[in-house]
């Protein structure tokens, strides 16, 4: 392997080759994660083939210098034995590659590293085309719009466009689905769900809306998704699972509500007087043997649900004392590390499945919070050059996917996680000694990488993704102004 | 005009048409007249929290348009309840609905609701395996499949078997690894030991060996050696000579897995034992 690396553009060659047959013969193969439901509405968004040559000349290119971490394993270990997971991951890897040695760059203008510049105008077009009127198709997000509100919303702030002007729009598209007894529903008529009503408080945190939300109900209707055990159920008579845990302690930090359970809260009955009563234990018993975290006890390892379980420890407290009290952290560290492809670079949600963008968020976005939590760590434990974007109006989960909000959004805070600094403030407070507000998730500070770690990275500077607070998945400030806003905490 | 309007058998209900949320709401949805007007009876109904045959069909309409809608499924599992509706007639549906929507997981949670209310399993392992012949990995699907053999104490009927068969089919399914363990080990708190009782510890370790010659560029397996040690408080040491037959530091070119390198360092490293060895087996492999 070390001789042929030396001459890099015909190992290259090779794997090529190789990737291409590997990619004939798998053409049944047919491992189905794409999503039915809304019809692909960016197609009017891309620019014609042909003028886009135009536009942008591709002069004779060097292929891109390749990493050792390109080296796919199964290069290496090539007699291991074909199962249905090798050979889809052994496609993925070969629809990728092209794309990672810049062997394809469809046609986009290229940075001064020779990499894809973030294209940040076609991005913002792709993500407001969802806030406008949407086909009949989308009638499948009936009960999921809050989640465009929120990832359209941020997705743009993250790309630095400046989104107040849809304060009054969204508060007024809000009011209909929040519920009389408390929370926001999908829709006008539908039950309050901690989804809908974390992606709405987040949606409202990003405009600066806040005002809308009726905080006495909704401190009300958290009460009743409580669980004796101390985890939270997504609705009354739904199901009980991480999000819960992570989008009501958003909800209830962000708002200021008080930590006291309502007194008609059932959860009473079982003993528990505050919401975070038996939290903590519950995050920790869905840690798994393999390390990572499942969406309940003893549910498999999956990657959004470590970001859930990292984030809610983080709101209860440091990170530093929180994640190590309840998880084994050595082995979650271990876990999350593993989650990187090769030859991909980016991450996939759980052992032998495909890599996809959205997790370069839910894995990407765990490694500041981890981090924070191990004494001595200054290298970092992932390999941030490896992230790649380059698609045009829009992200998507791998090449062979069509784009879409929700991997726009978490692509973008992916990038941020790779591009930026974030760490703890330990000298902070971790309680509001006033309102009795838990504080640990506002004491975070963040600062852009360094001229040098951007080359390293092989970034422009007008690459670089805003600062994305590592709890909340918001920009800092409109954090900082959730944060002042509901200082006085009370109802 | 919906098709409700005209029906004399809602004529005692006022549809509450959607509330758009003011004149330029964002992210509006083109509903057809059909999904809007009969949202706009549910609505209604829900109001009143009325629960009669004609809601249920008001329900069963809905989730054929919209299969995601969480509110749908939750009120229609109230109305079956209230209503004493034959439950074995529900889960007939259902069958058609999951195997027709293999992503939608609102439809486990509804029929975790049917068959915890129906106290009987039979039929469920065999329907649950039907959904992974597509989908071998729905996570979803497991966590059902979990629920069901915690609920009705299916642990020693059959489901060693049916996840071997799952792993037969594919080394690298990791839920099916995760099942695994949870069946070996699910039952510790009503004192059945898993990995700490030594000679089920013997065969969990034997059996994870088997698996990685087959196949040692696997993940699954060697997470699961890994949680055995941990889980029983064995030190990784102990799996030293079994990682060198999968990475040997002496013989170059015999390295079979980057997870067995990743052992050995692990093992290396906590003796403190200078790694310049395997630093350079690394270094070389890459």
């Amino acid at each position: 392997m070390t001789s042929s690396q030396e001459n890099g553009d015909d190992t290259l060659d090779e794997l090529l080759k190789d990737k291409a047959r590997i990619e004939e013969l798998s053409d049944d193969e047919d491992e189905d994660d794409s999503m039915t439901g809304p019809p692909f509405p960016g197609n009017h968004l891309k620019p014609r083939r042909k003028r886009k040559s135009k536009l942008h000349p591709q002069p004779q290119r060097k292929l891109l210098e390749i990493p050792p971490w390109i080296f796919d394993t199964n290069e290496l270990f090539h007699n291991d034995v074909k199962t249905p997971s090798r050979n889809a991951l052994d496609k993925t890897a070969a629809e990728c590659l092209r794309f990672l040695t810049l062997l394809d760059i469809q046609g986009l203008p290229l940075n001064s590293h020779g990499l894809p510049h973030l294209r940040r105008k076609p991005h913002a077009d792709f993500l407001r085309f969802f806030l406008g009127p949407l086909q009949t198709g989308f009638t499948a997000m009936d009960a999921s719009r809050p989640w465009l509100f929120y990832w359209c919303l941020a997705g743009l702030s993250f790309l630095d466009v400046d989104v107040s002007d849809y304060k009054e729009r969204l508060i007024e598209t809000v009011r209909p689905l929040q519920n009389p007894g408390g929370g926001f529903g999908g829709g006008h008529g539908q039950y309050s769900h901690c989804a809908c009503t974390y992606a709405t408080v987040l949606a409202l945190t990003a405009v600066g809306g806040l005002d809308v939300v009726d905080r006495k109900t909704m401190w009300q209707w958290l009460g009743t998704v409580k669980q004796d055990d101390g985890g939270f159920r997504m609705a009354v008579g739904a199901e009980e699972d991480i999000r819960g845990a992570y989008c009501a302690m958003t909800i209830i930090t962000l708002l200021n509500l008080p930590l006291e359970l309502p007194p008609d809260a059932p959860a009473r009955k079982g003993g528990l007087t505050s919401f975070t009563d038996k939290l903590g234990e519950w995050v920790g018993r869905c840690q798994t043997y393999e390390g990572g975290i499942g969406g309940g006890p003893s549910n498999e390892v999956h990657g959004a649900y470590a970001f859930c379980a990292l984030a809610c420890l983080s709101i209860l407290d440091a990170p530093h004392i929180s994640i190590p009290k309840y998880l084994d952290i050595d082995a979650l560290a271990r876990w999350l590390a593993s989650t990187q492809t090769t030859p991909e670079g980016g991450f996939a949600g759980r052992p032998n499945k495909l890599v996809d963008a959205c997790y370069s968020h839910w894995v990407g976005a765990c490694f500041a919070l981890i981090e924070a939590a191990l004494p001595g760590m200054k290298d970092g434990l992932w390999n941030k050059a490896a992230l790649q974007t380059g698609p045009q109006g829009g992200m998507r989960d791998k090449p062979s996917a069509r784009p879409d909000g929700y991997h726009t959004c978490y692509s973008l805070s992916g990038l941020s996680a790779a591009q930026n600094h974030y760490w703890y403030d330990s000298k902070s407070n971790t309680t509001d000694a006033g309102s009795g507000r838990l504080l640990a998730a506002f004491n975070w500070q963040a600062k852009r990488g360094t001229a040098d770690e951007l080359a390293v990275l092989k970034v422009d500077e007008e690459d670089v993704v805003a600062l994305i607070h590592p709890v909340f998945v918001l920009r800092l400030e409109a954090v900082e102004a959730a944060r002042r806003k509901f200082e006085a905490g009370g109802l | 005009m919906g098709k409700h309007d005209d029906d004399p058998a809602w004529s005692d209900i006022t549809p509450l048409p959607t509330s758009e949320g003011g004149p330029n709401p964002l992210a509006a949805i083109a509903y057809t007249e059909e999904y809007e007007d009969t949202m706009s009876y549910l609505r209604a109904v829900m109001a009143s929290n009325g629960f009669s045959p004609r809601v249920l069909d008001l329900t069963e309409d809905l989730i054929d348009m919209n299969p995601a809608h969480y509110t749908v499924w939750l009120y229609r599992a109230q109305c079956l309840f209230a209503l004493n509706s034959d439950l074995h007639v529900e889960l007939e549906r259902l069958n058609e609905t999951a195997l027709a929507h293999q992503k939608n997981y609102q439809i486990w949670h509804h029929r975790n609701l049917i068959v915890d209310k129906l106290d009987k399993c039979e039929g469920e392992q065999g329907f649950v395996q039907r959904m992974f012949v597509k989908d071998a990995k729905n996570y979803h699907v497991w966590c059902y499949r979990q629920w069901l053999v915690k609920r009705f104490g299916l642990w020693e009927k059959g489901e060693l078997d049916f996840t071997e068969e799952m792993l037969r089919e594919d080394i690298r399914n990791n839920s099916a690894w995760n099942h695994w363990w949870f069946v070996v080990n699910g039952r510790e708190a009503e004192g059945v030991a898993g990995v700490t009782d030594p000679d089920s510890r013997a065969r969990e370790i034997n059996f994870t060996k088997d698996a990685i010659a087959k196949a040692p560029q696997n993940q699954s397996p060697w997470n699961y050696l890994r949680g055995i040690a941990r889980k029983s408080g064995i030190s990784l040491a102990h799996l030293k000579s079994f990682a060198e037959q999968h990475a040997s530091l002496d013989r170059p070119g015999a390295v079979k897995s980057s997870f067995a390198l990743d052992l050995l360092a692990d093992i290396l490293g906590k003796r403190r034992v200078a790694t310049s060895k395997l630093v350079g087996r690394m270094i070389c492999w890459r």
